[in-house]
């Protein structure tokens, strides 16, 4: 039998599908932060603490009112959505008119907080969220057992990536949030209500970070940390896709999840810092980012 | 200002006065740990509640000591544990610094509480280094320590027969020096070391770890890391059914914050070594329960190995009528303690604590009881056979 | 056009005129630009605002459109009063602006940078009517909107603002930077909005094309109105215009 690199194929295979697994986290996110980044020009540093939320929304649903996964992968969204759209109006809305780095700093203190509260409240070791029954169990696909919660994952990750995408290119909504991003001011003068747009699509963005919460709640564990680390790397993975560019933040997802993937068999040690190690090089080659439109 | 001093005058010619002819010794304890990271709940808040529960049970003020407790976050880094215990003794007149999880952080404040005349009393740090190569005169560790995690767990399971392992170390310090103790137990009991794979610090995703594991045919996955990783690759490997397909997890470092966490639908059979358990006799019930009702959460072993020390700590200062450390230091090295929460034990010359240790396998979920009935206790590791044995070195008898 | 367009503009010819500007005065920031513009429209009517660079036409159009920041005086639309208004809300009443530089959206395509200003009455034009009206829109209607020649935008552009139901175009100088044939293409094309009954201002440098297409024209100038042309008299009075614009 083959190998390469010394390592089997199916074993390969194996690291393949996980990484596309774990780019469907990326892409979900990373098309969250774009969505908001295009119209708002905002960096949401809060990202990470909206898609802890929709975990613990996930979770406390479950435990406090007894809804299971299901409803939760609809509620939690609107919920953590409905916390993003308070969060615009009272804030953000406010900021519009500064630099950037202001949006950037509100974002980050509101995740501070809203992680200091929920550490405070529920301590760091995590909520058990158990898998739906209907997806527990796994298929053996040969080259590996692929839990089938894993690949509802990918599925759902798939779904909701490609229907943002779709509503954002090809439909009138779309066009609306397209030519604000380009020109607003114009856009407000065709009779179009802008700053509610603006709420809603930040509302939209975050609650893309909710879903993929849900999506995290029951394979990794509810804990208020949970966001924190993620999301240096999807910010990093957005800077390699394009800051903006939605299909740039869909595929860049996919794709570094499985780069990553490979580090893991490759060279372990390595996979911590890949994804740097690429937005380094992409910075130095194309500073736009790999989709980037352009500065 | 002027006001305050009038009435702090009063208060000690007050308590002076009255009930007590001695002079009161006042005692600073810094509880430094980590409060908001990975190890936040199985030491933080609750560690502090551990030293004022020791000073109250001490009855410290009717012996004449004056008790103040302080705090910090360490944040799980060297630079910023180093900077708070070199403030604290500066400035803050701190006498002795407990708890310090992080091998990193402790070895440094170890070093430091060394320098400026403290006593480090450690529970939340796991590596032997604080007792062998980079031991101090002034440094107790208290609770456990890799070697012993790894005796406890890495002989039972290999003895037991499952005698090939894997490791899954997190990159760094601890995980390396856990991983390296295991192996060599593992080895000395007869059993094979077929793989390793290092990973990142602190990771989410372990399925691609996991699924290496799997293909190296090993019986047991060794997890040489700890807090919210541990969990998240148990959690993970009851995912990918490994446990199903016949092989199975030791976690070498685990508290039972994190087993509470997992519950035990999926942490149940995992096998793990630990100093204390809070449902081992009536003392440890009584404590734990009243442990519980200021923190919602039954105790830790560093919890508990933070109130020992403490007490025992506080017994010194007593005896010798000073915080001087190196005084406190030698009474806590010469008396032996037969403390509720860890039963008969003493302070070796290099620091090192030796008391027993336990090996327990988490109960099934019919099997349990209640929200914290978790473990089953399977083994009672000797104190002299778990803990690594003095090195030369770091024998402070002489000097004492 | 429908029955109540017709109705409505029936009324307006009958009182106040459809729009009445009255000492509107704008600032960029902290820069004075408007300085008590005044001026009338009425219901059907296509007139100018000439004047030098700088003197403000563009402006009055922004300031009445509500897209300048800070702006007092009155300007009243069919007897509303819009100076506290919000831009959307402006255009909600029936006011549409064909900007200076286009704003031809990039990332939307001809048809859709065409179908973005929503409709906000009744009274438009159909689809059909404005790519009867501007033909090379029609077949390049899957094209990027930027990658239009600039005549070609500038149909877009002013083509956009025909389907929403809006009465009164702001058209910012639309002939600016175009070839010859393509102005007398616009000429044409403003001449039969006016026979579809829009009323339309008209912000020009090109003296020459304005005199063919309006009714009368205001002669702007350090941001005020300092003069009114009707149409007919504007060739006795071409010397003095020609002072105002400098030419």
């Amino acid at each position: 039998m083959f190998e390469l690199l010394g390592i089997p194929p199916q074993v390969l295979m194996g690291q393949l599908l996980l990484g596309l697994i774990n780019g469907s986290f990326y892409a979900v996110l990373s098309l969250g932060l774009a969505v908001i980044f295009g119209l708002l020009n905002i960096i949401n540093f809060s990202h990470g603490a909206q898609y802890m939320l929709g975990g613990f929304v996930a979770w406390m649903l479950l435990t406090y009112f007894g809804i299971g996964y299901w409803w939760a992968l609809i509620l939690a969204p609107l919920v953590v959505g409905a916390t993003g759209l308070v969060l615009e109006r009272l804030a953000l809305s406010k900021l519009y008119h500064l630099d950037h780095l202001y949006g950037l700093l509100l974002t980050f203190g509101v995740a501070l907080i809203i992680q200091g509260l929920f550490r405070n409240y529920y301590g760091i070791s995590g909520q058990p969220y158990q898998i739906p029954e209907i997806l527990s169990g796994g298929q053996n696909l040969g080259f590996m057992f692929l839990p089938n919660y894993r690949a509802w994952v990918v599925v759902a990750s798939v779904i909701v990536c490609f229907g943002t995408w779709f509503m954002i290119e090809k439909t009138r909504l779309g066009a609306y949030l397209r030519a604000a991003t380009e020109n607003p001011v114009l856009v407000g003068a065709f009779g179009i209500n802008v700053p509610r747009m603006i709420m809603l699509t930040y509302a939209f963005g975050v609650g893309l970070a909710g879903f993929a919460g849900v999506l995290a709640a029951p394979i990794y564990s509810v804990n208020p940390n949970m966001g924190a680390d993620l999301i240096i790397v999807v910010f990093a993975v957005v800077v390699i896709g394009g800051m903006g560019s939605i299909m740039g933040a869909i595929l860049t997802g996919y794709g570094l999840g499985v780069i990553e993937g490979l580090t893991r068999v490759f060279y372990p040690e390595g996979s911590a810092v890949v994804i740097f190690v690429i937005m380094a090089i992409v910075l130095m080659i194309k500073p736009e980012g790999l989709f980037g439109r352009g500065a | 200002m002027m006001r305050s001093i009038a009435l702090g005058t009063a208060a000690v010619a007050a308590l002076t006065g009255t009930a007590y002819a001695q002079e009161t010794i006042d005692v600073t304890l810094g509880v430094l740990n980590d409060r908001s990271g990975t190890y936040a709940d199985l030491s933080g808040e609750g560690s502090v509640i551990a030293a004022r529960m020791a000073v109250e049970d001490f009855n410290a003020e009717e012996k004449g000591l004056n008790v103040e407790i302080l705090s910090a976050d360490h944040q799980n880094k060297p630079d910023v544990g180093s900077n708070i215990a070199r403030q604290w003794y500066e400035q803050e007149g701190v006498d002795a610094i407990l708890d310090v999880p992080t091998s990193s952080v402790a070895l440094a404040v170890a070093d430091i509480s060394n320098q400026m005349g403290g006593v480090l009393l450690n529970s939340g740090a796991g590596s032997t280094e604080l007792t062998q190569g980079q031991c101090a005169p002034t440094t107790i560790h208290w609770t456990y320590d890799t070697a012993a995690l790894a005796k406890g767990t890495g002989q039972a399971i290999t003895e037991a027969g499952a005698d090939k392992w894997y490791f899954l170390t997190a990159d760094y310090a601890f995980g390396h020096s856990l991983e390296e103790n295991t192996m060599n137990v593992v080895e000395e009991a007869g059993g094979e070391v077929v793989g390793s794979v290092r990973h990142p610090f602190p990771a989410t995703d372990f399925s691609s770890f996991l699924l290496q594991a799997q293909a190296s045919g090993a019986d047991v996955i060794g997890l040489a890391n700890a807090g919210g990783d541990t969990v998240n690759a148990i959690k993970q490997a009851s995912e990918f059914g490994i446990t199903q397909s016949g092989q199975s997890l030791a976690a070498l470092l685990m508290f039972i914050s994190d087993v509470h966490a997992l519950s035990p639908e999926t942490a149940q059979g995992l096998q793990l070594t630990e100093a204390f358990y809070w449902d081992q006799n009536d003392e440890t019930r009584e404590w734990s329960s009243r442990f519980e009702e200021r923190h919602n959460a039954k105790p830790t072993m560093v919890h508990a190995g933070v109130y020992s020390a403490a007490m025992h700590y506080l017994r010194a200062v007593e005896a010798v009528g000073s915080t001087n450390n190196e005084e406190v230091v030698a009474h806590m090295k010469a008396n032996s303690f037969d403390d509720p929460l860890f039963g008969e034990g003493y302070v070796r010359a290099d620091g090192r604590v030796i008391h027993d240790m336990y090996l327990f396998e988490v109960k099934a979920p019919a099997d349990s009881e209640g929200e914290w009935d978790l473990y089953e206790q399977k083994a009672v590791i000797a104190g002299e056979e778990a803990f690594l044995p003095m090195i030369d070195e770091c024998d402070f008898s002489s000097e004492g | 056009m429908s029955d109540t367009a017709t109705h409505s503009r029936k009324d307006a010819t009958a009182g106040a005129p459809l729009l009445e500007v009255r000492g509107l005065e704008g600032w960029y920031g902290e820069s004075h630009v408007l300085h008590g513009i005044d001026f009338d429209v009425r219901e059907g009517e296509v007139v100018t605002l000439l004047g030098r660079n700088g003197a403000g036409k563009t402006s009055t159009l922004l300031a009445i459109m509500g897209i300048l920041e800070k702006r007092k005086g009155t300007v009243l639309y069919g007897g509303t009063e819009t100076i506290g208004m919000q831009p959307r809300h402006i255009a909600r009443l029936g006011i549409a602006l064909c900007p200076e530089e286009r704003g031809i959206f990039a990332s939307l395509n001809v048809e859709e940078n065409l179908m973005l200003p929503p409709r906000i009455q009744e009274g438009g034009l159909s689809v059909e009517r404005i790519y009867d009206l501007f033909p090379n829109l029609k077949e390049r209607r899957r094209s990027q909107g930027t990658k239009l020649s600039g005549g070609e935008q500038q149909m877009l552009a002013i083509a956009r603002i025909l389907r929403t139901g809006a009465r009164l175009l702001l058209l910012d100088e639309p002939t600016e930077g175009l070839a010859p044939v393509i102005v007398q293409q616009i000429g044409h094309t403003i001449k039969a909005l006016k026979a579809e009954g829009f009323t339309i201002v008209l912000v020009e440098q090109n003296f020459r094309f304005a005199a063919s297409v309006a009714d009368r024209h205001h002669v702007v100038d350090q941001g005020r109105v300092v003069d009114m042309i009707p149409g007919e008299d504007l060739e006795a009075n071409i010397d003095k215009l020609h002072a105002y614009l400098g030419v």
